[in-house]
């Protein structure tokens, strides 16, 4: 299959996956804008109003950080199950089994679109201003993505080898969620040899870390080490690609006879 | 390709154990000079599974199965529920690999699975299933957007092509079903009961279709339940069971020998009831 046509097919599966979901619930689309607005009331209920949280920007903190990791712990939570889920389709035709992980792929990248939209809006109304230190977002996003993608289909194919890694999966995005600098700042950590060696290990870390830079701190982000990021996992992404393309018969094989 | 004049298949050599009286061992004169499309060389297929129910907890599903198909034939593959049909057919697409032997294509030709409901989206319109199998399939957006007028004729489904499909009767899902899957271009339609659908007078506008991609030189291998159907559709017959060819030849010959053959297991089972019963 040529790389566009996957590419509009991914997509397309993605429209429909949006589509149908929108369908089914009474306040469908909206659910894309008020799913992460009840996440940043949950967040001012809780370090605003009853923590009464010494710091003045510390919702907008959390809110930048917790919004920025929504994308990675949906798609790569979601794509584990992809392949599985899609068992109905891996036995009836011979489409590459990246196809299943790429759609999810996609279905939550329209979906972060409107999170980061409304991240945006609440920013500008909390008094912060998009700056040209913005444009900085245009590749971190780019290698945030790569990374998603990576993961999503390292995790569609472990768990269609073993189902048991859908658990694994779903403790290891709770646990990064607290490892990753979310609910705490990296930078005020004490140590900045700490800080950097954090950075270095988590690169979840360091990628939120940078959208609080660029978007409440107008700093943009160590470019090398964000290129450094995006070369690994761009590599990892390739060999996830050959060795899907190659074991694709093993993997359809596991998906319907598990 | 390897041989086009091999003779006829003799049904697992070595291996022939099944029940196998009624061997049939002939081949039409005129598949012997026609190009072999596909070819599966002592082909068998097994899996771990997880429970230790089976040999060691290896299921056994194909065991050295060997066939050729010649380009323009029909070939029909009947028996019994699970006894490895629908896996022959997913080798044949190259959806599942072989654990032993081989599975030989024609260079240059692609063989593809004819099945119903490519994972219908039930909140979603028949337009927009229709859409997506046919992307599913190999068409661009474009061809799968210029098939729909077509689709929504031919199925009958009229207004309700716009609506979600759970709004659909199951004679209405299998017209959509059916019809999706007609669209299909490909050297070797794989096709897997898809001509049991729907009303009877559906279901003899689906044969018709069938029948004139058949008469149109598609090369085509058929799996159904349907005796009658196989007899009427196909040049050439495997009967399979318990993953092993038992028979393979003319589609009367073979089919017969089929049918007589469950009607004499039906009677023997029939007398062990009443055996044991008294």
């Amino acid at each position: 299959m040529p790389f566009l046509q996957y590419l509009r097919l991914a997509d397309t599966m993605a429209r429909m996956a949006l589509r149908a979901d929108a369908a089914r619930y009474f306040l469908g689309y909206i659910w894309w804008v008020l799913e992460p607005l009840l996440w940043v009331g949950v967040f001012y209920l809780v370090f605003v109003v009853l923590l009464d949280s010494r710091e003045p920007n510390f919702m907008i903190f959390l809110a930048t950080g917790k919004l920025a990791f929504v994308w990675f712990s949906k798609t790569v939570s979601q794509a584990g199950n992809s392949i599985v889920n899609g068992k109905g389709l891996v036995g009836k035709i011979s489409v590459p089994m990246t196809l299943f992980p790429m759609s999810v792929v996609q279905e939550s990248l329209y979906r972060q679109i409107a999170v980061f939209i409304m991240l945006t809006a609440l920013l500008v109304n909390d008094g912060y201003t998009i700056t040209p230190t913005w444009w900085y977002l245009a590749p971190l996003i780019a290698v945030y993505y790569v990374l998603i993608v990576a993961c999503s289909f390292i995790g569609a194919c472990l768990v269609c080898i073993a189902r048991d890694f859908a658990q694994l999966i779903s403790l290891g995005v709770m646990f990064l969620l607290f490892m990753s600098g979310i609910f705490w700042d990296v930078r005020t950590l004490g140590d900045p040899e700490k800080t950097q060696l954090v950075l270095n290990l988590n690169p979840l870390c360091f990628i939120l870390d940078a959208f609080r830079q660029i978007m409440m701190f107008n700093t943009p982000p160590d470019m090398v080490h964000l290129a450094a990021i995006g070369a690994g996992f761009g590599l990892l992404l390739l060999v996830m690609v050959v060795l899907m393309r190659v074991g694709a018969q093993y993997l359809a094989l596991k998906a319907l006879t598990a | 390709m390897s041989d086009d004049n091999k003779p006829a298949v003799l049904p697992g050599d070595e291996n022939a154990a099944a029940p196998s009286d009624e061997v049939v061992v002939a081949e039409p004169v005129d598949a012997l000079d026609r190009l072999a499309m596909l070819e599966l060389d002592n082909v068998s297929l097994s899996y771990h599974a997880k429970k230790k129910s089976f040999d060691h907890g290896t299921h056994h599903v194909l065991n050295q199965v060997s066939l050729q198909l010649y380009e323009g034939e029909t070939l029909g593959i009947i028996g019994r529920n699970g006894v490895g049909k629908t896996t022959l057919l997913r080798l044949m697409a190259g959806i599942l690999a072989p654990t032993l032997g081989k599975v030989h294509i024609h260079p240059g030709k692609s063989a593809s699975l004819l099945t119903l409901g490519l994972g219908f989206k039930a909140d979603l319109s028949g337009r927009d299933n229709a859409l997506l199998a046919a992307m599913l399939q190999g068409s661009t957006r474009k061809q799968a957007k210029s098939f729909l007028p077509s689709i929504q004729e031919f199925s009958e489904l009229g207004d309700s092509f716009y609506e979600p499909v759970k709004d659909y009767s199951s004679g209405m899902r299998a017209r959509l079903a059916f019809t999706t899957a007609l669209m299909t271009h490909v050297d070797i339609l794989l096709v897997d009961e898809i001509l049991s659908v729907g009303d009877a007078h559906f279901r003899e506008k689906a044969e018709t279709a069938m029948k004139s991609r058949i008469t149109g030189g598609q090369t085509v291998v058929f799996v159904s339940h349907m005796a009658e159907q196989v007899k009427k559709l196909c040049d050439r017959v495997v009967w399979l069971d318990q993953g092993k060819v038992v028979s393979i030849g003319p589609a009367a010959e073979v089919v017969d020998a089929y049918t007589q053959h469950v009607k004499d297991a039906r009677i023997a089972a029939r007398e062990k009831n009443v055996v044991a019963t008294s």
